[in-house]
Order: structure tokens, then sequence, then C-alpha cells
């Protein structure tokens, strides 16, 4: 399978269009929206973008098992994270009440 | 197969970064979550769609949702400065990473004889060996990650509370 026959039915290379194109539209969502939910959300596009590469790598190179562990332990950063930045949004808006990123782009009262 | 899932993944994707209203975003988020378990699926790996399911869909959107309606404002603030140059900069940023990566992996030699090398499907990713796997060879990364979740966790709790 070459070029678009791959991207098409599934081949390695349809995988990792997917993972770029998903990879570029979290950067988009991080880039162009103010909102930090919004960001945070395109932030964990990215991730899931970098996972859909990693999997597909894994699957072509004749069923990888390490490289399940690693995803395993990738969620587990992905769920401390979500956890810690979603805390760090609730105590922003608890001083500033906003979430625009704009509007706190300094850190002192 | 294949197409279906990556157009739920990528449209769902795009959805949420055009939609407004922050719960519509998250919920179109959680379908291009769906989509990436389903590719997951089509890879052979059960196991990583499982996980994709329970810690993303199920855990992390919710905590996600959770937040938003905390928070009372769900449409995007009016801006204070616009920065029009910079929001096109970033468009253009955006698109020329996505269209010099897809260019790089059409050309790429080497994924292509991967892709060749690798097209028989391998047995699914089963449950059992991923097990025996990370408790072979990453005891100590496995035990490190449950002490980052108790830290992030006890952080979590130090940041959302008022009073200590």
């Amino acid at each position: 399978m070459t070029g678009m026959d791959a991207i098409l039915h599934g081949g390695l290379q349809g995988y990792l269009v997917v993972a770029l194109l998903l990879f570029a539209i979290g950067l988009a969502a991080v880039l162009l929206r103010r909102t930090l939910l919004m960001q945070f959300m395109g932030v964990e596009l990215m991730l899931n973008a970098a996972n859909v590469a990693l999997l597909a790598f894994a699957r072509f190179r004749g069923g990888d098992l390490q490289a399940t562990v690693f995803y395993l332990f990738i969620i587990a950063v992905a769920a401390c994270e979500a956890a810690v930045g979603l805390a760090l949004i609730i105590g922003l808006y608890r001083h500033r009440d906003t979430t625009d990123s704009d509007r706190t782009a300094s850190l002192k009262q | 197969m294949f197409l279906a899932f990556a157009l739920i993944t990528l449209l769902g994707a795009l959805g949420m970064l055009l939609q407004k209203n922050i719960i519509v975003a998250g919920l179109f988020m959680v379908a291009a979550f769906f989509g990436v378990a389903g590719l997951f699926v089509l890879l052979a790996n059960p196991v990583a769609a499982a996980l994709q399911l329970i810690v993303y869909s199920g855990a992390i959107m919710v905590l996600v949702l959770f937040v938003i309606m905390m928070l009372s404002s769900h449409e995007e603030e009016a801006a204070e400065v616009g920065h029009p140059i910079q929001r096109w900069l970033s468009v253009l940023l955006a698109l020329a990473l996505a269209a010099g990566g897809v260019t790089l992996v059409l050309a790429s030699k080497g994924v292509r004889q991967l892709a060749e090398r690798g097209a028989a499907m391998p047995p699914a990713v089963t449950l059992q060996g991923v097990g025996a796997t990370l408790f072979e060879g990453h005891v100590l990364g496995f035990e490190v990650a449950g002490l980052m979740l108790l830290a992030a966790m006890v952080g979590a709790v130090a940041l959302t509370k008022r009073n200590l």
C-alpha cells in the first residue's frame, strides 16, 4: 500500500496522518482559544495524537507489548496533569474571577 | 472502518476547536476520544482502547465537565486586546506543521518499508501480556507512577481547598 491507498485503508501512513492532524488541531486550540479550559483540552488532544502514533508504530512492528506499557505510564501522567491543571484553573478562578488566559498574564495579584 | 474512526476523531477535534460553548466543546472532545479508542481497536490493541475509554472518556472528561459546571460563564469572554497578527500566525503555523508532517510521512521510504514489513495483523494485545511485561521490566516505573498519582491527588486537594 502506498500513498492515498494507505491513508484510506488504514496503513501505517494513515494512522500517522491522523495523529499529525490531531496534533495540529490541538496546537491550534492551544494557540487560538483564550479560555484556559479549552487550552487544556487542546493539550489533551496533542497527548492523544502522540499515543495514536506510538501504538500505530507498535502494531506495525509486530504488536510490541512495550508500547502498551508506555501508554499505561503516559495516561497515568495525563491523569495527574488533568487533576493538577484543573485544580490550578479553579484556584485561578477563585482569585481573579476569570479563566481567560489573556487576563491572567501576570502572576501578581 | 479505519476511515470512519479517523473521521470521528478528526471531526470531533475540529468541532471542539470551533465550538464557542465550552460544554459542547467538551462533548465534542469525548467524541474525539471515542474515535481514538476505535483506532486502538483497529490497531489490534483492545487493552489500550479500554484504558482510553475508562481514563479519558470516563475520568478525565468527567473532571473537565465538572470544572466547567463549577465556573459560571460557559462562553468565551470577549477579548481584552485582539491579537490579529498572532492569531493568523498561529493558524499558519498549525497548517504548516500539518502539511509538512503529512508530506514527510507520505514521502518517507522508511515508513513505507515498515508499513509493508508489518502489514500482517499481529495477535491482539492481551491484558495478561501487558501485565507480564509491566511487572517483569517496569516494576520501579509502576511504583513511581503510583506515588506520582498520590502526589497529584494531594496537590490538587491542597490547591483547591480554601483554608487548609
